[in-house]
């Protein structure tokens, strides 16, 4: 005998199997529920948006907005101010992508902006900036990214440290407390090299003339002889001065790579709570060699070879980030961030070692089971990875 | 072409001990994941230098070296318990109701009853016999059902017969008086999202018996290193894994599987299919309801779409003594209304059931040093989720995560102050990572009418098998073990053909 023979010995069991045959009479059917995920992502989240550029626009000699509007004409999905997408492009044959902050409000989503800044020997900030022209289409992944205003420990008293091209998401932060009347109190002190090249000055100061809650100061590293503003790099005796006491503050810092490693370093001497300093990603860092934990017998222009399993045998130099060397191969794999944090990247390393800035974001079960973020992992010596 | 012995769709905890089984018996298998890590629910994620895990709280079935579970039976089977380090759990769980009703229950049998005979002296007795019941009925039920007894009759196990579709209100009305006596004995009912009133009895005394008999585990790395380990136990079996790489059909050819399709559009040929995608997705996309048989239709049919989660993840600055915290897993329940506590996981409302786990009070070493983390959870139907207008969503997740903390501070009132990192995850989040209907981590409700011996693992097309949480009830014993009789029923097909 087996238990299938003595069932209906269980109390309540020959109910609960008339109750099943009426259900299977009457009750839904789900065919209503087909696709359900895919449909409900589709608006909310899809794995890739079609980018039409549909205006360009000059905001300084160094700095363009590519206006994006949905190339299939819909609606795009919602983000959060201070979110990024990472733009697909291609250049020269190689496919590669970047990372760009929406610029615009998030209480609309007609179009996304992106704002670009001109960076020396840019690979594709080059390309947004010199080669593309409106209708141009690109792919992008949806909005991400973390560095938005969290109202569950944040509090509503804000201080915006920006450098050049990083005003992007606060810009769009910004333009969001103004269009819907946030009741946030928001300082931004703004650095650039010079008073030219201040990116959204005017708007910035329309803004912080009209609402009480946002103010603005600019700060200029290279002021041209006569400048009466502030002057410099953006100190700790600044942001005291301008921001008055910082107990219970949030600081949120974002621009390009040297500009956290000063401004890390500044805010630190005010004695902030790391919970009270939010920073953006910003990449790969610059020059890998000079980070700590930098093998000393390996040097950035060495090249190791990377095997990847049951495939191709390509070369990748020690200073350049894997994902790169793979680009340059012609080998896709996923990239959202570009910076370490989101793991969408990450990649099984079969043999060989590499090296991993500190920022980078691993999990700890990724460590012990050899998984990599190609993003920001360097070769130290010849490779196996898994793709 | 590619060709393969079986494909298994879905990297969560029933695809991967489904895959390292078939692996490990010498088949060719392809392992397809739509996400990029495998895991499912098991898995987790990285904010500033915290690692929040999203799904385990308490591990059912390890078991010490001395005294091992099934579950750990498994693991060792599957060569990967030298991998993972478990951590035990101190208690069972503490849980506090309004009205100053304060108690933790100990991972052992007579230990609670000399906690709740202190709090409720009448009672005592009846918490023995309770308990008594709980182990009598899961004993019966493992020798009778789980080791196949031929000669299971109602006679021979009579509890067994008597109690398992008995709902868990009517049980326990049989023994106790005091409602508080009542809820608390019956908290874990907020685990499967079924109120007493319709819980099976069957449920909660296994997760009872389990529980306290094998002790509730985590382990070291969080439930992504048991993926981690799974997945490469799998690798070294030498099975292949597709991440980023989303099955999109499976054909069908005169009633029987004949290969699996990416969203890649690459054509992976097979006679043997398992799923461990939700029933309704296997069902309706990949085969397609226009070529499903009628058969698999009803075994859906009429079945319901059973709870998601909100999970409230929060790094803070400070220890968990620093928070007030002692103990591992914390239920903080705002009424003993148990049928008004489960309508309001259909609605965005401030929810009146939450669980709080620390896992740093077990493990020390689970957060940077100073620091501990918690996951403030509680289930969530997807629906109201549906109505939410997509630019409302950010404020709206927001408001329901606010008011879930305050929910928490009522017995942790400090919690906010020492957040450094956070974030909140919806039924939409669940959905978007796991591709299921309703973002639902358990499969269907799980009603009396849900439970095992209504299910199948099979489909009426030939060569189709499911495992996971949509053929056997959620947690991650249960699908664990789903994956591996799953692969064993289709390792006894392919020799049989
Ligand atoms: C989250 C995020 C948001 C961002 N938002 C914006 C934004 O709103 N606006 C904006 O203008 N930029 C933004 N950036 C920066 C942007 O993504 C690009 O990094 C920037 O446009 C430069 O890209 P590029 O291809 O032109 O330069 P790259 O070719 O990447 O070169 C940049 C510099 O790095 C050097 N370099 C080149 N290749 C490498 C390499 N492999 N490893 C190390 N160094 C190398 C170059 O010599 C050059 O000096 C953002 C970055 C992140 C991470
Ligand atoms: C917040 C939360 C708390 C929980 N707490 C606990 C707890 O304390 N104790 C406990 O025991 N359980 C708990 N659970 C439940 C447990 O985690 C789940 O029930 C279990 O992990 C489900 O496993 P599964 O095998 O059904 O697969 P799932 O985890 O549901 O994974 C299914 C996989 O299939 C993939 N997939 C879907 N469609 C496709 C496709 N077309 N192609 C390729 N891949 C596809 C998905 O991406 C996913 O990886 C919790 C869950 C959550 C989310
Ligand atoms: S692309 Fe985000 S971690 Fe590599």
């Amino acid at each position: 005998m087996a238990l299938k023979d003595v069932l209906h010995d269980i109390e309540g069991y020959d109910e609960l199997e008339r109750e099943i045959e009426i259900l299977r009479k009457y009750g839904p059917d789900h065919v209503e529920r087909a696709e359900e995920a895919a449909r409900i992502m589709a608006v909310l989240h899809p794995p890739r948006l079609s980018l039409k550029v549909s205006e360009i626009i000059e905001e300084t000699p160094s700095t363009k907005t590519l206006r994006l509007v949905s190339a299939k004409g819909d609606l795009l999905p919602p983000f959060m101010a201070g979110q990024y997408v990472n733009l697909f492009v291609e250049r020269d044959g190689v496919r590669t992508s970047r990372p760009y902050s929406i610029s615009s409000s998030p209480t609309q989503t007609a179009y996304y902006d992106i704002t670009v800044r001109a960076v020396e020997d840019g690979f594709v900030s080059r390309l947004l900036l010199e080669d593309t022209r409106p209708g141009d289409v690109f792919e992008s992944t949806s909005p991400a990214g973390t560095f938005t205003h969290n109202p569950l420990f944040h509090g509503d008293d804000l201080v915006f440290l920006a450098g050049g091209s990083g005003i992007t998401p606060f810009m769009s932060m910004i333009r969001e407390t103004a269009d819907r009347g946030l009741d946030r109190k928001i300082l931004l002190v703004y650095g650039s090299r010079d008073p030219g090249d201040i990116v959204f000055k005017d708007e910035l100061e329309r803004i912080a003339a009209r609402r009480k809650n946002i103010a603005v100061h600019h700060v200029i590293s290279e002021p041209p002889e006569g400048y009466t503003g502030l002057a410099g790099f953006i100190t700790a005796d600044l942001v005291k001065r301008l921001a008055g006491d910082v107990t219970g503050k949030t600081f949120y810092v974002c621009g390009p790579a040297a500009m956290y490693e000063r401004c890390l370093a500044e805010l630190a001497s005010l004695g902030l709570p790391r919970k009270r300093v939010r920073t953006e990603a910003y990449g790969p860092p610059k020059n890998v060699t000079a980070q700590a934990g930098w093998p000393k017998h390996v040097s950035a222009d060495d090249v190791f070879t990377v095997k990847i399993s049951g495939g191709r045998v390509l070369s990748a130099k020690a200073g350049e980030p894997l994902m790169v060397s793979l680009e340059k191969a012609h080998i896709q794999i996923p990239a959202q961030c570009r910076s370490g944090e989101c793991s969408l990247c990450r990649t099984k390393l079969l043999s060989g070692t590499v090296f991993h800035p500190e920022g980078a974001r691993l999990r700890k079960s990724d460590r012990q089971f050899g998984y990599i973020h190609p993003c920001v992992a360097y070769p130290l010596e010849d490779l196996e990875i898994l793709i | 072409m590619a060709v393969y012995d079986v494909v298994v769709i879905g990297a969560g905890n029933g695809g991967l001990t489904a895959a390292l089984t078939l692996a490990r018996a010498g088949r060719k298998v392809a392992l397809l994941e739509r996400h990029n890590v495998p895991g499912g629910c098991a898995t987790s994620f990285v904010r500033g230098r915290f690692e929040f895990e999203v799904a385990l709280h308490q591990l059912s079935g390890m078991g010490t070296e001395r005294m091992p579970g099934p579950l750990r039976g498994i693991l060792s089977e599957f060569g990967v318990l030298d991998k993972l380090e478990f951590v035990e759990m101190e208690n069972l769980y503490r849980v506090v109701f309004p009205g100053g009703i304060d108690v933790t229950l100990p991972t052992d049998r007579q230990g609670i009853v000399e906690v709740l005979g202190g709090l409720f002296p009448k009672e005592k007795d009846a918490v023995a016999s309770f308990l008594d019941l709980v182990y009598t009925y899961s004993l019966e039920m493992v020798q009778g059902v789980f080791f196949r007894d031929p000669l299971i009759s109602k006679e021979k196990y009579p509890t067994f017969f008597r109690y398992t579709f008995r709902n868990v209100e009517d049980v326990l009305d049989e023994f106790f008086t005091d409602p508080y006596l009542k809820a608390i004995l019956s908290v874990y009912w907020g685990y499967t999202g079924v109120p007493p009133r319709l819980m099976p009895f069957s449920d909660l005394a296994v997760i009872l018996w389990a529980y306290i008999e094998f002790k509730p585990f985590h382990l070291k790395g969080g439930s992504q290193a048991l993926s981690n380990a799974l997945l490469d136990a799998y690798l070294k079996a030498g099975g292949e894994a597709r991440f980023n790489c989303a099955a999109r059909s499976i054909e069908v050819e005169g009633g029987r599987v004949r290969a699996v399709v990416t969203e890649h559009g690459d054509r992976l040929e097979t006679s043997y299919v398992i799923s461990n995608a939700s029933t309704v997705h296997t069902y309706l996309d990949l085969v397609g309801s226009h070529r499903l048989p009628q058969d698999d239709l009803l075994k859906i049919k009429g079945r319901t779409v059973g709870p998601s989660a909100f999970t409230v993840y929060m790094g803070f600055d400070c220890t968990p003594e620093e928070l007030g915290v002692f103990e591992t897993s914390n239920f903080i329940v705002a009424t003993i209304d148990m049928d008004s506590a489960s309508e309001k996981m259909r609605t965005l409302e401030p929810q009146d059931w939450a669980m709080f786990s620390c896992y740093d009070v077990s493990d020390p070493d689970f957060s940077p040093p100073g620091t501990c983390q918690g996951a403030l959870v509680c289930l969530q139907y997807a629906d109201p989720w549906y109505r939410v207008e997509p630019h409302a969503y950010a404020e709206t997740k927001y408001r329901y995560a606010d008011a879930m903390i305050s929910l928490a501070e009522r017995v942790f009132p400090n919690l906010r102050a020492h957040i450094e990192e956070c974030e909140a995850a919806s039924p939409l989040t669940h959905m978007r990572y796991l591709g299921h209907p309703g973002g639902a981590i358990y499969g269907f409700d799980q009603y009396a009418k849900d439970s095992a011996f209504f299910l199948t693992n099979q489909s009426s097309i030939e060569g189709l098998y499911h495992a996971g949480s949509w053929v056997t009830g959620g947690g991650f014993q249960p699908t664990l073990t789903s994956g591996r009789s799953t692969a064993h029923a289709v390792l006894k097909a392919i020799k049989g053909r």
